[in-house]
């Protein structure tokens, strides 16, 4: 064992007598999981009590650790003091969902209670499922130290904040939108509690994990300024994945280390945190211990990282798999066109996987062949400007390509939108009743109050997003959505407000007149004629199990069939020519198939290019190298063909 | 000490400030009662909806009864002290106004 002391180990090492805290805080497919298991690794074997928790909705701490893991504390058997434990969090927010429905069975009969239980299938109750999480295991005076491979993010920890914000509210007796959090006053003092303790760096420490990408290091600014306007002080930064300097041997390679490399110098100036480690590809997946500590050693003792260049995943011709099989370009150009009226094309998937890119190269080959095309991002980190190289605002603005407009929703103007509309219904609702003894300003500052809610920030975000269904003149309209779990809360949200109003409707007469409205909007999205879902997501084992699950909750809540995959950044056969990459290509041929097998719908494969394309030239030559977009253009051009 | 106490259905967001139309009842409603509290000094408000404060009632037999009976459309149910002053449907301004002050005279008396 090495006596170096780095930055990252100071932060990590629990320095007193009382339990200490360690999140792992990045979006999926960064590594988040390896980096966490490697510090509790690391944390044990330098004999501390540790206990590891994830989180993680498909956790593959088994895989890393060779052994079963699950719902319970389960001790790791090759290395002593390091226990772990999976959290289901589906199964945590139904367990919460449960428990605050139980007493209700007595007074509410079989129907009613369901329409509690689709109020209860709110984003925000699992936000507070996923958060008591933590709660739970804050008491844990049997570890000196415990590893969570998740972090709250602001919009949680605001959240939680909030009952406290309200407490006047509460003691009126009156609730809010996140109700749920109120009807657990009892449990303020625990969340009290428990962000003190997040707030605390003394017992805290905050990572992020991130790849050497420029999105992935500007979010985890963002999210880092998000938690340090809650007094969270993020101190540690792992850049994992770049590629190792001895195995780029030609110029593509060898130029996006560069890029990497600048990246990492460039996370090393900008962002604030105490430490910063990072952590080079290796030819095949991370697991087993020998690999976590040499993680754990580069991070926290300061050592050269190992790089077995041949070892790996199995290489080999012999694996090689017959791409042409997986897919048909016929079949994806029948999602991109219209069928039936307008198409609408949802592209989703987590930050990182390039939707964005995908979604406007898409756009931008739709509109040069001939279809009047609206592409439009929900996503509050959208690049479309830089993607496109012109302005894009929050109405649809005509780009230079022939039949394209773009559009960006600007959540804050959104929400102002919405505010102003929510305000004048107030203010007309009170001016028909001018007789009444009611203060109507003192009305209106309360309903003014109310609106600062988290809730109505996800009102404004569906308000803009149902408007886009109504814009007349369009072929297709492209969403470019925001990252996975942000999309499903908003697709979902016009079942929830459905649930909500029929639940009005009982004392209250006619649902209010949106109802029908938002009822049009999941027609179209479930019809497969009017609408294609894509999942966009890369060849790993992370990022599609992600797409899986967030794809089958897409089918079970909201009844939406995936219509077709994308499978990003395929490594290109021309270059990368040695062991280390031919290992790559076997992993990622091997979850080629894998994707294949689970989604079983057509497959839009698009390759790693050594830089993004940015402008239209850029993004139509792109279009030409992806899987049914070359045959859209052909397909229209000779509108006699099959169709 | 005058209580006024409101039993109400589930529901998210007792403001009506919450969903894609403000629910004007709602709205209303909050506003007077937070009108009612400044008026009057002696005046104890608390609403329980069957959401977020169940154990109101499950505890509370009177209304646990009612709601058996008749199902949750015999919500909203205004109580002031002991009495319940309105079933099925929430009072105004002016009608709680009414019925407050009626409480006070009969107190005084």
């Amino acid at each position: 064992m090495t006596t170096t002391t780095t930055d990252a180990r100071d932060i990590v090492e629990p320095s007193g007598e009382e339990t200490e805290f360690v999140f792992f805080s990045g979006k999926g497919g960064v590594g988040k999981s390896t980096v966490s298991c490697a510090t509790a690794t690391w944390l044990a074997d330098n004999d501390y009590d540790t206990l590891l928790v994830t989180t993680d909705p498909a956790p593959n701490l088994s895989d890393i650790f060779g052994q079963e893991i699950g719902h319970e504390v389960t001790a790791i058997d090759d290395i002593e003091n390091l226990s772990a434990i999976e959290i289901d969090p589906d199964r945590a927010a139904e367990e919460y969902r449960q428990e605050t429905i139980e007493p209700m069975r007595e007074l509410l009969g079989e129907e009613e209670i369901e329409t509690v239980e689709e109020q209860l299938n709110s984003p925000c109750v699992e936000e507070i499922a996923a958060f008591d999480n933590f709660v739970d295991f804050i008491d844990s005076p049997e570890y000196d130290i415990v590893v969570f491979d998740t972090a709250p993010t602001g919009h949680t920890i605001r959240l939680m904040e909030l009952p406290s914000d309200w407490n006047a509210e509460l003691e009126k007796g009156g609730s809010t939108c996140i109700g749920p959090a109120a009807s657990m006053e009892d449990k303020k003092d625990q969340y009290e509690r428990a962000i003190e303790t997040l707030q605390d760096s003394e017992k805290t420490a905050f990572g992020f994990v991130g790849k050497p990408e420029d999105s992935s290091i500007d979010e985890i600014e963002r999210s880092a300024a998000d938690l340090a306007d809650l007094g969270i002080e993020s101190q540690l930064l792992v850049v994992n994945g770049y590629l190792p300097e001895s195995v780029c041997e030609d110029p593509f390679f060898a130029g996006k280390r560069e890029d990497e490399q600048d990246v990492i110098e460039r996370a090393k100036t900008e962002f604030d945190a105490d430490a910063m480690a990072s952590y080079p590809l290796q030819p095949g997946e991370i697991a087993g211990l020998d690999l976590l500590a040499d993680v754990g050693s580069v991070i926290y003792d300061g050592d050269e990282a190992t790089v077995e260049v041949g070892s790996g995943a199995p290489a080999g011709p012999a694996q090689e798999l017959d791409i042409d099989s997986l897919t048909t370009p016929d079949a994806v150009a029948d999602q991109l066109r219209p069928a039936d009226g307008t198409r609408y094309l949802f592209f989703t998937g987590k930050g990182g996987v390039g939707k964005s890119t995908i979604a406007s190269t898409t756009a931008t080959t739709l509109a040069a062949s001939g279809y009047e095309t609206l592409v439009v991002t929900t996503d509050p980190a959208a690049h479309l400007e830089d993607i496109f190289g012109e302005p894009v605002g929050h109405e649809p603005t005509s780009v230079s390509q022939d039949n394209l407009d773009a559009a960006r929703i600007d959540q804050e103007k959104a929400l102002e939108e919405y505010r102003a509309q929510v305000l004048d219904h107030v203010r007309e609702m009170y001016a028909d009743k001018e007789e009444t003894q009611i203060d109507v300003e003192a009305a209106i500052a309360n309903v003014e109050e109310e609106l600062e809610s988290p809730c109505a920030e996800e009102m404004a975000a569906l308000e803009k997003f149902v408007s886009y269904f109504e814009k007349d003149g369009y072929d297709i309209v492209v969403f470019d959505t925001a990252p996975t779990g942000h999309t499903l809360r908003l697709l979902e949200l016009p079942s929830d407000w459905k649930g909500f109003m029929d639940l009005g409707s009982l004392t209250k007469g006619a649902a209010p007149a949106k109802g029908d409205q938002y009822d049009e909007v999941i027609e179209t999205m479930q019809n497969p004629d009017k609408s294609s879902f894509a999942f966009v997501m890369y060849p790993e084992y992370t990022p599609m199990m992600e797409a899986y699950r967030a794809a089958e909750d897409l089918n079970d809540q909201v009844d939406i069939d995936t219509s077709f995959v994308v499978a990003n950044y395929l490594l290109p056969e021309e270059h990368g020519n040695n062991a280390f990459f031919a290992n790559r290509r076997a992993q990622q041929q091997q979850y080629l198939g894998e994707i294949s097998d689970r989604f079983d719908t057509p497959m839009m494969l698009a390759p790693l290019r050594q830089d993004e394309p940015i402008g239209l030239d850029e993004l139509r030559e792109f279009g030409e190298e992806i899987t049914g977009l070359a045959g859209v253009t052909d397909d229209h051009k000779e509108p006699v063909t099959q169709s | 000490m005058i209580e006024l106490t409101l039993y109400e259905e589930a529901m998210c967001c007792s403001t009506g400030v919450c969903g894609p139309d403000p629910d004007d009842e709602l709205v209303e409603l909050s506003a007077a009662l937070d009108q009612l509290e400044s008026s009057f000094d002696e005046l104890e408000i608390s609403r329980a909806n069957m959401q977020h404060n169940i154990d109101e009632f499950l505890e509370t037999q009177r209304i646990y009864d009612l709601v058996q009976e008749n199902g949750p459309s015999i919500l909203p149910i205004t109580v002031i002290d002991d009495e319940i002053v309105a079933k099925s449907a929430y009072l105004s301004y002016d009608e709680l106004e009414a019925a407050l002050e009626d409480r006070m005279q009969s107190q005084e008396a």
